[in-house]
């Protein structure tokens, strides 16, 4: 006998509408992971074969020559990324600081939202900016500009991340710090950014990975080279992306299995900073977890 | 309001005149005149919003850090006004401890660390003063038993009632005088709080204690001197036996008994 | 809005209630058996159940101690609560003990009984002062009983002074004499009752 009662009361609808409602979840997942998986993919395939020692240190060589690389496009990205950071960072944890910890002051207020308005610029107009006050004014695509196109691109992500992790510190720790007597300058040096730390060093890495594959500004600025850095900052550098982007809308068969290979090597930086990120957030977790 | 005939003769190791308090243009405070005497324990208790909190907060000068927070009125510790133009707050608070309502370890810092930061933070280096400093303190906080044998282990890792003990030793410490404590007991089981209890009441011996709660049973057991604020006013001030059994004012025995609406 | 603890208290004051009626009765019964010569068999029972209400208002008492806390006026009321029954349920054990004078010594219908008969109205009138003054927490009027207090006191002296010369009946003097004797008692926890009024209003117990 079927009979409804309370407890059975429609469960075979519900439970049928409940896989189709999980199905169509699954479908979405996989539409939205496909993409990258297929990106991945290609690169592997198509780069994959490109990897070996002397790709990844020899210099570019010319169509029709075998052998050769891209080692003065990773020597270049490592330079002109490493000099946007040692700007970006002070500049960017500073302004993070000063965010969350005086968000009263007016300037503070008008700051913030500028900083927010500035990390959603589109990169391009912001390589033209640099190529007109720098590039133009030292008459030469270098090093220099490039690093101050990618810092102008990573001090708002910088800026942003600081001030949510130094938010997240409690309040009450602030005040623990300051009822024992401790300047409210120490307090945000040795307890809020202490225990903020593992934030600040999410943002900086993701900033970091931001700017390795930021190729707009750079076509202004670094501009690109064949050869290894010579030692002058001021004159134009290569980089990993403008390689694979010269070599990637290329004719030649050749130079376009370059940039498959260079891209391979930019998307397994990326792939490495973002698991390095993964496992810090893992342990910044594990601190707060006691507190609450 | 009439003072307790006890404390006629003895100096009080805080007075407050007129003090006052609030945020922009509301005052939580409307002018309060006490007497802290000292090496007692004073409760200071209150329904939700009389401000007991701000009056405690405003005796270390931790109140003014409040974005909009006012101060009129004056509040002499051992006679010397902690409001004077003259005076530095960052030295006022480290004449002063705090204990807060939920414990609050420095969480990246070592139990042993945590203890000291008053001191290594004001630059103290002599490691001998530092390891005398952290027995001591964690003795005096009914603490160094459970810890001795893992003091480089995080502060954080200890239990609630452990960490409330850490953070009380490490405002013994900076060696205060007075310790303010805000409910230090409310987010803690009674065992802990217990053990915090008895700790308030030797403590005395050598601070002065000041202690907030909304919990009238433990203003009772653990209170010399009571005071009862309504709504921003003193109402009435005496030893805890006193106002417990036979309080003066009609508002403080409604309160008391419970039939405040 | 009512707490918690009210419950408790509304049943004690009813206790105490009934037991300040039940008491009131018990002596009465008893002095009328004095006066007018009859049996009153039925204080024995008043009296046991004397005993029971007290035991239960102890225990009632007790429990809300140590369940609620209980400060100031709550307080001070649990602990006068637990005299004033004790107070009722030794009115009820004289009149018991005042019907047990009576059955052992025998008939008095020869006394001269206007003298202990007269102090009985004055202990009596105590007995419903002090009861309405608590049942009202009339404290003007629970003032007014300790005072009288002293003219059964005087009663009881003068009548033993008396006894001791040796005049009169046995019978008469010895029967007198221990009911002025419990008289004297009744009237006392009558003031003590009254004085607890007091004390539950404004904390001050007065000197004894």
């Amino acid at each position: 006998m079927d009979t409804k009662s309370s407890l059975s009361n429609n469960y075979r609808r519900r439970h049928a509408s409940d896989r189709l409602m999980t199905g169509l979840i699954y479908v979405a997942l996989i539409l939205a992971i496909t993409p990258l998986v297929l990106i991945i993919g290609d690169v592997v395939v198509l780069g994959g074969s490109q990897i070996n020692l002397d790709f990844l240190t020899k210099l570019p060589v010319p169509v029709g020559v075998s052998g050769g690389g891209i080692g003065n496009a990773i020597e270049g990205s490592a330079i002109i990324v490493g000099m946007a950071t040692l700007i970006a960072v002070p500049v960017g944890v500073g302004a993070g600081i000063y965010f969350s910890e005086w968000p009263e002051s007016r300037l503070s207020y008008l700051s913030s939202f500028m900083n927010d308005v500035l990390a959603e610029f589109p990169s391009i107009t912001l390589g033209i900016f640099v190529y007109i006050i720098i590039v133009l004014t030292t008459r030469t695509f270098s090093a220099v500009s490039g690093a101050f196109a990618l810092a102008i691109i990573m001090i708002p992500i910088v800026a942003r991340t600081t001030e949510e992790s130094l938010k997240i510190v409690p309040v009450s720790l602030r005040e623990a710090s300051l009822a024992l007597g401790i300047p409210r300058w120490k307090t945000v040096i040795r307890i809020v950014i202490s225990t903020g730390r593992s934030g600040l060093a999410t943002g900086i890495l993701l900033a970091v990975a931001r700017a390795t594959g930021e190729t707009a500004p750079l076509l202004f600025t670094a501009f690109g080279s064949s050869y290894y850095f010579g030692g002058n900052l001021f004159s134009p550098i290569a980089a990993l992306p403008l390689l694979i982007y010269t070599d990637g809308i290329s004719a030649y068969p050749q130079l376009q299995a370059v940039a498959w290979g260079a891209a391979m090597v930019l998307v397994g930086f990326m792939l490495i900073l973002n698991l390095t990120v993964k496992l810090l957030i893992g342990r910044r977790f594990a601190g707060v977890r006691a507190e609450i | 309001m009439s003072m307790p005939a006890s404390l006629a003769i003895v100096q009080p190791k805080f007075e407050t005149k007129e003090l006052k308090a609030g945020f922009g243009t509301t005052w939580v405070l409307k002018g309060i005149d006490l007497k802290i005497p000292p090496n007692r324990v004073t409760a200071v208790m209150g329904p939700s919003g009389c401000g007991k909190t701000t009056f405690v907060r405003c005796l270390n000068r931790l109140h003014e850090l409040t974005p909009g927070a006012v101060v009129e009125g004056q509040a002499l510790l051992d006679g010397e006004d902690v409001y004077d133009k003259r005076a530095d707050p960052v030295a006022v608070r480290r004449r002063i401890g705090m204990v807060f309502q939920k414990p609050n370890p420095f969480p990246t810092m070592t139990i042993y660390h945590n203890v000291v930061a008053g001191l290594t933070l004001n630059g103290e280096r002599d490691k001998k003063k530092l390891d005398h400093a952290v027995e001591h303190s964690l003795r005096g906080a009914y603490l160094w038993d459970e810890v001795k044998s893992k003091l480089t282990s995080s502060g954080a890792s200890l239990s609630g009632g452990q960490q409330q003990r850490l953070c009380i030793a490490r405002a013994l410490a900076v060696e205060p005088e007075v310790i303010l404590m805000d409910e230090p007991c409310s987010a803690l089981d009674p065992t802990a709080t217990a053990k915090i209890e008895e700790l308030i009441t030797q403590l005395k011996k050598d601070y002065t204690i000041i202690i907030v709660t909304h919990n009238l049973q433990q203003a009772s057991r653990v209170a010399d001197y009571t005071a009862f604020f309504y709504l921003g006013k003193l109402v009435e001030f005496d030893e805890t036996a006193k106002l417990f059994e036979n309080p003066k004012e009609e508002l403080t025995e409604r309160y008391i008994t419970g039939k405040f609406g | 809005m009512p707490r918690l603890m009210d419950m408790g208290l509304d049943q004690l004051n009813s206790l105490l209630l009934d037991m300040a009626t039940l008491s009131q009765q018990a002596v009465t019964s008893s002095i009328e058996a004095y006066s007018r010569g009859v049996k009153a068999t039925e204080v024995r029972q008043m009296s046991n159940r004397l005993q029971v209400l007290n035991r239960q208002v102890s225990d009632l008492s007790m429990e809300m101690i140590a369940r609620y806390q209980p400060v100031a006026t709550d307080l001070r009321f649990l602990k006068a609560c637990m005299e004033i029954s004790y107070g009722f349920f030794r009115y009820g054990r004289y009149a018991l003990d005042i019907t047990q004078v009576l059955d052992m010594i025998g008939d008095l219908g020869k006394c001269d009984r206007t003298f202990v008969v007269d102090t009985a109205r004055k202990t009596q009138e105590m007995i419903r002062l002090s009861s309405e003054a608590f049942a009202r927490r009339d404290v003007e009027m629970a003032r007014r009983v300790p005072s009288m207090d002293d003219a059964v006191d005087q009663s009881y002296r003068e009548n033993l002074r008396k006894t001791l010369q040796g005049k009169g009946n046995l019978k008469c003097s010895m029967s007198s004499a221990l009911i002025l004797r419990y008289l004297e008692r009744i009237a006392d926890h009558a003031a003590y009752i009254a004085e607890s009024v007091e004390y539950i209003a404004t904390g001050i117990e007065p000197m004894k």
